[in-house]
C-alpha cells in the first residue's frame, strides 16, 4: 500500500549525471531531463557550459541553488573526485521556488511602488514650491507699477477735472484698488505658505476695533437692505495684545463674505469670552448669515485656495479670502469651523488665543489740535450719503467711523435716495452731483419739496469733482447748503459736517 | 571553436537586468515586471570583426545588498555589468561602495556600469545626480534599445583583450 502511494505521489525529483572532465555525458538516469542523447553536457544548457571550466581533479563540490533549467527550477550539485569521473546531481525544487517567487514578486513590487510614490511626491512638492516662489515674486513685481498707476491717478484726480472726468478717474482708482487687494491676498498667502509670515504683538483697543466693524458693516449691510447685528460679551477685555491688522483682516474677510452671499435677512457677529487666565485670553468669534449656504460636499473646499464654491459671476473674487482667514487663524493658534445649510445660511466659528495687558494705562490722548474737529460720540447724527462711487463711499465711511458719532446710510442713486429719505429722518445729506440716474442739482430740490417739514431745512452738502465755471452758483440755485470738492481731506469733511450739526 | 565567456548582471531588483538581457538576446521588451529568482542563464553569440564569442549571460536575482549575492553565481565570471535604475535613487546611492566591493573581490574582472531606463529621465535629472551618475559608463534603455547592444559588445571586447 505504502509503496503504491509513494509511486503515485512521490514523483522522482533528482537526476544523476556522470560526465567526463570535458563534459562528455558518460551516463544519466534522465529522471528530469533527457540528457543522455546528447554527446556533451554543454549542449544541454548554457549553465553547464560555464560550469565545466570550473571542474578539476581535486575532491570538490560546487553547489548552485535556484537555477532555471528549461521549465524547472533546480539546485545543482557538481562533485569532482581525485580519481573518478565528475558527478552532477540535479534537484527539482520548482514548487518550492515558485512559491518563493510569488512572495518576492509582491515584496519587490511594493518597495518599488513606494519608492516611485515618494519620488512623485518630491517632484510635486518641488513643483509646488516653484509655483509659490513664482507667484510671490510675480505679485511683488506687479505691485510696483500698480502703485505707480495709483499714485499718478491720485495726482490726476487733484487737477481740475469736470465731474465726468473725475468719475472716470475714480473708476480707474477703484480698479487699481481691487487689483491691489487681490495681489495683497496672493502675497499674504504665499508668505504664509513659505512660513515667512510673522504675527505682530501689540496692545490695541479691541472695543474700538469692534465698534468700527459694527459701523462699517452696519452701513454696508443696510446698503443691501440687510441687518448687521453685533453681540459682544461684556466680560471681554478692552485692550488686547495681538496683531490688530490681521484680526481685522480675518473679521473683514468673513463678514464681507457673509454679506456677499446673503440676499435677505441678517448677519450676526458674536464675540464671546471663552476663558481668561493670567494674561491669556481666548476669544470666540461667530459670524452667522441667512445666505445661500454651502452644499455639504463643498464645505471642506471653502478654505482651499482658488476654489469658489459658487462659481457664479455674480459672486466675484479670487476665492482666496477664506483661505487666508484659515491660515491667519491657525497662525494665531486658533481653530476655525464652518457649518452650513443650503438655502438657510452659514455659520463660521473661530477662536483666537491672544494676550491682554493687565493694569494697562490708556495712553493719554494727545493734546487736541485746536483746529481738529471732534464729535461727541454720545450724540449720534443720522447721515445719508448719496454716492455711487465705491471709493468715495469707503472714504466717507472711514472718516465717519473714526468719530463714533454717526449713523450712516448709503444710497447709490436718486431712486434709492428717495426711498431712504422717506423711511428715515436724516440730520444731513451728502449728495454726489453725478449719479447714475439723476444729477444732484435735480435731486436736491425734489428732497426739499417733500411734505415732511424737516426736509425743507435739512442741510444738503454737494460732493463734486469740479468747481469750475459757474458751478458754484449752480449749487446755491439748486438749494444746496454747501459743496465739497473731491477728493477732500478728513478735516474738510468733518468741519463741514460740524458747521451744520452743532 | 568559439570561446565562451561568462558574464553576470548585478544590481538591485527591478533595475532592468532581465529586460536588458531580453533586449540583447531576443530583441523584445515587456513593461510587466516579473521578478527573477535565482538565475536564468542565456547564451548569445557575439560576432566581433576578428572574433566570435559565446557570451553566457547570468541574469541573477536583484538584491539591495551586493554582499549577500550568492557567490556561487559569480564564480568564474569573466565580466560584470552593474545595472542601476536612473529613476530610483535607492538603486544608485551606494554605487561607489558596491563597485568597491566587486573590485576587491574580483580584482581583474572588468565591470561596466550602466544607468538603465534612460528613456524615463530628463537631462536635468541626470545633471542633478551627476555625483552618482559620473560613475556610469553607459545610459541605456531596454525599452527603446538605446545603448543595449553597444554595452554588451563593449564588454565582450574587454573580455578578449
Ligand atoms: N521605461 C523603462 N522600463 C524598463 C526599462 N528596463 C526595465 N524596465 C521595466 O522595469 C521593470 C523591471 O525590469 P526587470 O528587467 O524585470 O528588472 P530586473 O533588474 O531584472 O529585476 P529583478 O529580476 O527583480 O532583479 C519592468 O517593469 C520593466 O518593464 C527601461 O529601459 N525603460
Ligand atoms: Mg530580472
Amino acid at each position: 500500500m505504502l509503496e503504491a502511494y509513494k509511486k503515485q505521489f512521490l514523483s522522482p525529483k533528482v537526476q544523476f549525471i556522470v560526465i567526463s572532465e570535458k563534459g562528455d555525458i558518460l551516463d544519466s538516469d534522465d529522471v528530469l531531463f533527457p540528457f543522455k542523447k546528447e554527446k556533451n553536457i554543454i549542449h544541454c544548457h548554457p549553465f553547464f557550459e560555464s560550469v565545466i571550466p570550473l571542474l578539476n581533479h581535486t575532491e570538490n563540490s560546487l553547489s548552485f541553488s535556484c537555477v532555471h533549467i528549461g521549465e524547472k527550477i533546480c539546485d545543482i550539485n557538481c562533485k569532482t573526485f581525485r580519481d573518478q569521473d565528475p558527478l552532477i546531481i540535479i534537484h527539482d525544487l520548482t514548487d518550492h521556488y515558485q512559491s518563493l517567487q510569488t512572495v518576492t514578486q509582491k515584496r519587490n513590487e511594493t518597495v518599488i511602488e513606494s519608492e516611485i510614490l515618494t519620488l512623485h511626491n518630491t517632484y510635486l512638492q518641488e513643483k509646488e514650491a516653484f509655483k509659490r516662489t513664482f507667484i510671490a515674486n510675480f505679485s511683488h513685481e506687479i505691485r510696483n507699477p500698480l502703485t505707480g498707476v495709483f499714485s499718478f491717478t491720485e495726482m490726476l484726480e487733484k487737477t481740475s477735472l469736470s465731474d465726468e472726468q473725475y468719475d472716470l478717474v475714480e473708476v480707474v482708482k477703484a480698479l487699481c484698488q481691487d487689483l491691489n487687494i487681490m495681489i495683497n491676498d496672493i502675497l499674504d498667502l504665499s508668505k504664509i505658505e513659505v512660513g515667512k509670515f510673522a504675527v505682530k504683538n501689540e496692545i490695541f483697543n479691541f472695543t474700538e476695533l469692534l465698534e468700527t466693524t459694527d459701523f462699517i458693516y452696519g452701513t454696508k449691510a443696510r446698503q443691501k437692505k440687510l441687518q448687521f447685528r453685533m453681540h459682544v460679551d461684556k466680560k471681554l477685555p478692552k485692550y488686547i495684545e495681538g496683531d490688530k491688522t490681521r484680526i481685522k483682516q480675518v473679521l473683514t474677510n468673513v463678514i464681507e463674505n457673509a454679506i456677499k452671499f446673503t440676499e435677505e435677512g441678517h448677519i450676526d457677529l458674536y464675540v464671546k469670552l471663552n476663558h481668561k487666565r493670567a494674561n491669556k485670553v481666548n476669544i470666540q468669534f461667530e459670524i452667522t448669515d441667512t445666505g445661500i449656504g454651502i452644499p455639504k460636499k463643498h464645505i471642506n473646499d471653502i478654505f482651499t485656495s482658488f476654489t469658489q464654491v459658487h462659481k457664479d459671476n455674480k459672486y466675484s473674487g479670487t476665492g482666496l479670502g477664506l483661505t487666508i482667514v484659515k491660515n491667519l487663524v491657525t497662525l494665531m493658534q486658533g481653530e476655525i469651523a464652518v457649518e452650513s445649510e443650503p438655502g438657510k445660511g452659514t455659520s463660521i466659528k473661530f477662536n483666537l488665543r491672544l494676550k491682554f495687558p493687565i493694569n494697562y494705562k490708556e495712553p493719554q490722548k494727545k493734546d487736541r489740535d485746536d483746529n481738529k474737529v471732534l464729535f461727541n460720540p454720545k450724540k449720534k447724527h443720522n447721515i445719508l450719503l448719496v454716492e455711487d462711487n465705491k471709493i468715495s463711499q469707503i472714504i466717507v465711511l472711514k472718516i465717519l467711523s473714526s468719530q463714533g458719532a454717526f449713523y450712516l446710510d448709503i444710497a447709490e442713486n436718486g431712486q434709492q435716495a428717495m426711498e431712504r429719505v422717506e423711511e428715515t429722518q436724516y440730520d444731513l445729506i451728502l449728495l454726489d452731483i453725478r449719479l447714475p440716474d439723476v444729477t444732484g442739482y435735480e435731486l436736491a430740490p425734489v428732497i426739499r419739496s417733500l411734505p415732511e417739514k424737516k426736509y425743507a431745512k435739512i442741510p444738503i452738502v454737494a460732493l463734486s469733482g469740479s468747481l469750475m465755471g459757474d458751478n458754484k452758483t449752480k449749487y446755491k440755485k439748486s438749494a444746496m447748503n454747501d459743496v465739497l470738492q473731491k477728493p477732500f481731506q478728513e478735516q474738510q469733511l468733518l468741519k463741514t459736517l460740524h458747521k451744520f450739526l452743532k | 571553436m568559439t570561446a565562451s565567456k561568462k558574464i553576470v548582471l548585478l544590481g538591485h531588483f527591478g533595475v532592468g537586468k532581465t529586460s536588458l538581457v531580453r533586449r540583447f538576446v531576443e530583441d523584445t521588451f515587456s513593461d510587466n515586471y516579473k521578478v527573477t529568482i535565482g538565475v536564468h542563464i542565456l547564451k548569445k553569440e557575439v560576432k566581433l570583426p576578428e572574433n566570435q564569442i559565446n557570451l553566457i549571460i547570468w541574469d541573477i536575482e536583484g538584491s539591495e545588498d551586493i554582499t549577500r549575492t550568492r557567490s556561487s553565481y559569480l564564480l568564474g565570471s569573466h565580466g560584470f555589468i552593474y545595472v542601476f535604475d536612473t529613476t530610483r535613487k535607492s538603486t544608485y546611492e551606494n554605487l561607489a561602495a558596491d563597485l568597491e566591493h566587486i573590485r576587491s573581490n574580483y580584482n581583474d574582472v572588468p565591470v561596466l556600469v550602466v544607468g538603465n531606463k534612460s528613456d524615463l529621465v530628463t537631462r536635468a535629472h541626470l545633471r542633478e545626480n551627476k555625483q552618482h551618475f559620473s560613475l556610469a559608463q553607459y545610459f541605456s534603455s531596454a525599452k527603446t534599445g538605446e545603448n543595449v547592444e553597444t554595452l554588451f559588445e563593449d564588454l565582450t571586447k574587454k573580455l578578449i583583450e
